[in-house]
């Protein structure tokens, strides 16, 4: 029913930990929406969230769903609507592993 | 939920800690300085720490701003001048004067500015608590070897002070509290030699010490040639710190020959021992042998107190003999005990593991009836079981009288409960316990995150491939 791994916290792997809160430099969009040139990943997705939640961008009649609005959509690739479920994951995108 | 729950620990732990308890800290005389620290904070700090807090008084703001020696007498020789149409000072006061100077100096400036304050003030004669700050203070010296606790020792032999048992007791706590406990052991032989032998606590304290940070054969050693050489023998305490600690480390056997030894030795277990033995097999889950160490505590006509009862209903509960613990609170009851928040939570999560968790919920309207209120693992406990057993609507308003009282929710509770909301597609709420983790400092930001995370990706997959979710 439930995933193995889910259990098993990420902190003890050093390199899953350091890949959620190293400091990235971002590229122009982000930039301009987070109004820092450096932020983490977990930041960043903290910073999203709440960016949601102080402009009541979830629509009203199902909360999993955010209405983006203009500065939203610029870092959302476009979309009008994201689902939460995928919003880790499209977050995610600006963040690319980096090429050893 | 296999853990021994946070509430659990401390119950079973304290009864060592009591235990050993030294009764001659009383005695020591690292009091906090009393003219300066108003503030009770400041008896735990250490005094290597490089500032000193004196705000305390408005007499003496600051007192000694740099380790420099000169600049410290100078600061002395202030303090008295203007002192001296005051009352006259008393002993303490000199020996906070001191105690302040050595949490910024070096041993030898210590010495130097103690014997600069005898010269200067004929009335300050100095008691063995005088010498006892400055010993205190070289055993926290970052060193390799003993040579300025030899030279304090010494200073203090000079000037009439025979080191005695509360002299050794100061020196091999301060040695342990900053990790020197190879120089603690040898310090105590030395002791031993110099025929100024470590008390019972003080030898206690440092075999409790040796358990946490060296092999077993080390301690043993170490007990073998106290014994051999200088006729100390283990008590009746120190075999409970041993049982203790191989508890602990799960190896039960080696309790059961350290039991026989004790009994060799004509020592008769007490309640503690038994229950520390008792916390063994629970964290095993060897239920069996848990009620054996029970019949066996009756056997031998040891009283059962209540964290015998704690302990038994935990590992019952624990190896999933849920039917045998409700028979034991009931036992505990008709003893004259009081069941507390651990012995219903313990039960509790037997409970909630064998699915029974309407129960459990029962339970938890009895133990308010009766006056006990729940804690936070009471809480957690059955939010996780709720959750667990997909009554799912029960967990949420659960959740809402947690959140109400502030409580922090635990790791596991809390993926389980982001889970179950997943599950039935309620993200948001899913969200906004992510959100509360977060603020209530339950989990950290990222094991917050990573659990959310991870579960919105198993979701997203579970939909993508049509599985019901």
């Amino acid at each position: 029913m439930l995933p193995q791994g889910v259990k098993k916290t990420i902190t003890d792997n050093p390199k899953k930990l350091a890949n959620l809160i190293d400091l990235v430099n971002l590229p122009s969009t982000l930039r301009e929406f987070v109004g820092q040139s450096r932020i983490s990943r977990l930041g960043c997705f903290m910073h999203v969230w709440s960016y949601i939640k102080t402009n009541n961008l979830q629509d009203p009649n199902n909360k999993n769903v955010v209405n983006c609005d203009k500065n939203l959509r610029s870092i959302l690739m476009g979309k009008p609507q994201v689902e939460l479920v995928e919003l880790p994951a499209l977050i995610k995108l600006h963040f690319p592993k980096e090429p050893k | 939920m296999g853990k021994i729950p946070p509430t659990f620990r401390p119950a079973i732990s304290t009864n060592s800690l009591l235990k050993t308890q030294n009764p001659t800290t009383t005695t020591q005389p690292q009091k906090p300085p009393r003219h300066f620290n108003n503030n009770k904070n400041n008896k735990n700090k250490k005094p290597t720490s490089k500032k000193p807090d004196f705000d305390g008084t408005k007499k003496l703001p600051v007192l000694f701003k740099s380790p420099d020696l000169s600049e410290a007498k100078k600061v002395f020789n202030s303090i008295v001048t203007t002192n001296q149409t005051q009352t006259p000072l008393d002993r303490s006061f000199y020996n906070s004067v001191l105690q302040s100077y050595t949490s910024i100096s070096t041993v030898d400036n210590s010495i130097s500015l103690l014997n600069h304050m005898i010269k200067k003030t004929p009335t300050f004669s100095p008691d063995r608590s005088t010498y006892h700050i400055l010993l205190s203070q070289s055993c926290k010296v970052p060193e390799s070897d003993l040579s300025s606790v030899q030279k304090t020792l010494n200073f203090m032999v000079n000037n009439g002070f025979d080191p005695n048992p509360g002299t050794t007791d100061i020196a091999v706590r301060s040695l342990c509290s900053v990790d020197r406990v190879d120089d603690a052991v040898e310090l105590v032989k030395e002791m031993c030699l110099k025929k100024c032998p470590p008390d019972v606590y003080t030898y206690n304290f440092l075999i409790k010490c040796l358990c946490k940070c060296r092999a077993l054969s080390t301690v043993y050693s170490f007990i073998d040639e106290m014994r051999t050489s200088f006729d100390m023998n283990p008590n009746l305490i120190t075999y409970t710190i041993l049982i203790d600690n191989v508890c602990n480390a799960k190896n039960l056997r080696e309790a059961m020959r350290l039991v026989s030894v004790l009994n060799e030795s004509g020592f008769k277990p007490d309640c503690f021992v038994y229950n520390t033995i008792m916390k063994g097999y629970c964290t095993l889950s060897k239920g069996s042998e848990v009620i054996g160490v029970y019949k066996k505590m009756k056997e031998e006509g040891v009283e059962p107190d209540l964290v015998t009862y704690n302990t038994l209903i935990f590992g019952l509960s624990k190896s999933g003999r849920v039917s045998e613990a409700k028979k034991f609170l009931k036992i505990m009851v008709e003893a004259g005990h009081f069941p507390d928040a651990i012995t219903y939570t313990s039960l509790m999560n037997g409970m909630c593991r064998e699915g029974e968790v309407e129960g459990a919920l029962a339970l938890l309207e009895e133990m308010e009836a009766k006056g006990c209120s729940p804690n936070s693992c009471t809480y957690n406990t059955l939010l996780h079981g709720l959750c667990k057993s997909r009554l799912l609507e029960k967990g949420i308003e659960l959740y809402g009288a947690m959140k109400e009282a502030c409580m922090k929710l635990e790791t596991a509770c809390y993926a389980t409960f982001v889970r179950a909301l997943c599950r039935v597609g309620r993200v948001a709420e899913a969200y906004e316990i992510f959100d509360y983790a977060v603020e209530s400092k339950s989990l950290t930001d990222v094991a917050a995150y990573t659990t959310l995370e991870s579960t919105l990706k198993w979701l997203k997959k579970a939909k993508e491939q049509g599985h019901a979710v």
